[in-house]
């Protein structure tokens, strides 16, 4: 009994901590935004801004429609979104999703591709890494 | 009594799980070719190719369809995939490899026969994919459960493991 007890609560604890870790973020993302930091010439990102920017409505030049990363993210980032063919996107938020925001080369292609499908531009370093402040801070 | 009984029972189960163990999309077709496609089994096209959109079957287009599209990636229907250089050939090597002319798929056959000498700029502009999917309505693709006719998995809940013979419309 007093060994049942004791499993149940590494488990709940085990469970706890590693949610708490997924979060985290890992040191190869750290670096991307510190590189940004650099790049951008600021000290902090803002987590406020790039929940501002996620949201933030665009019509495109060529195809007149409006678009933003939360047209296909949604507006929650830790929800379900999808692409304009309808397929499913996993959530963005790390807290959900611990896939999200650990491969310094998978988030600057995404930034890469989506960037340029929303604003016809690439994003700034400012812009990445408010965006990625956001994701974490949720 | 009772042996006899258990066996007979051990002999059911084992006939059961031989006629379970053959993939429904073995039916042969003519000339030996079968009636299924076989998946997409390649990591990297995997993930350069099926984040935004349906993991397309290589056997669903000519290999001149393929390359055109993989060469054109910096305008892929709207959008810039920015591959790098390795990385499309590497993908246009994979796709060219297993494209229509080579998966041995009934359905590539129709496919090919279809296209004659055009190149299809995208599956859903095949002739055979379109006559296939006449009776479903532009509406009925637009549903919010579909998407649009690109999203073949809303349909054909198989359709990722070579399998298009089952298809069921989401309301």
């Amino acid at each position: 009994m007093k060994s049942a007890i004791s499993l149940t609560a590494a488990l709940v604890f085990f469970t706890i901590f590693s949610g708490r870790a997924f979060s985290q973020m890992g040191p190869d993302i750290q670096a991307l935004l510190d590189s940004y930091k650099k790049s951008a010439g600021v000290s902090e990102f803002s987590a406020a801004e790039g929940k501002k920017f996620f949201n933030s409505r665009r019509v495109h030049s060529v195809n007149k429609e409006e678009r933003s990363c939360s047209a296909c993210h949604t507006v929650d980032p830790t929800k379900q979104g999808k692409t304009p063919v309808g397929k499913v996107i996993e959530p963005m938020a790390p807290s959900v999703n611990k896939e999200r925001f650990t491969d310094p080369k998978k988030v600057e292609k995404w930034f890469k591709r989506n960037c340029e499908y929303v604003l016809e531009r690439e994003c700034t370093p400012r812009e990445k890494g408010d965006f990625i402040t956001y994701m974490f801070s949720i | 009594m009772k042996t006899r009984f258990v066996i007979a029972i051990c002999m059911v189960l084992a006939s059961l799980s031989i006629n379970a163990s053959i993939p429904a999309y073995a039916d042969r077709g003519e000339e030996g070719e079968e009636e299924y496609m076989p998946p997409a089994n390649d990591p990297l096209y995997k993930e350069e190719c099926s984040s935004c959109h349906f993991l397309y079957l290589p056997g669903f287009l000519p290999a001149r369809s393929w390359q055109a599209i993989v060469k054109n990636n910096d305008k892929h229907f709207g959008e810039n995939l920015a591959l790098d250089a390795e990385t499309a050939s590497r993908i246009s090597s994979y796709l060219t490899a297993n494209s229509a002319e080579r998966s041995g798929s009934e359905w590539s056959g129709k496919i090919l026969r279809s296209a004659g000498s055009g190149t299809p700029a995208r599956i859903t502009e095949v002739p055979w994919i379109l006559k296939e999917h006449r009776k479903i309505s532009k509406e009925t693709f637009k549903r919010p459960s579909i998407g649009s006719f690109s999203n073949c998995g809303a349909c054909h809940p198989n359709g990722a493991l070579g399998d298009f013979e089952k298809a069921s419309v989401p309301k």
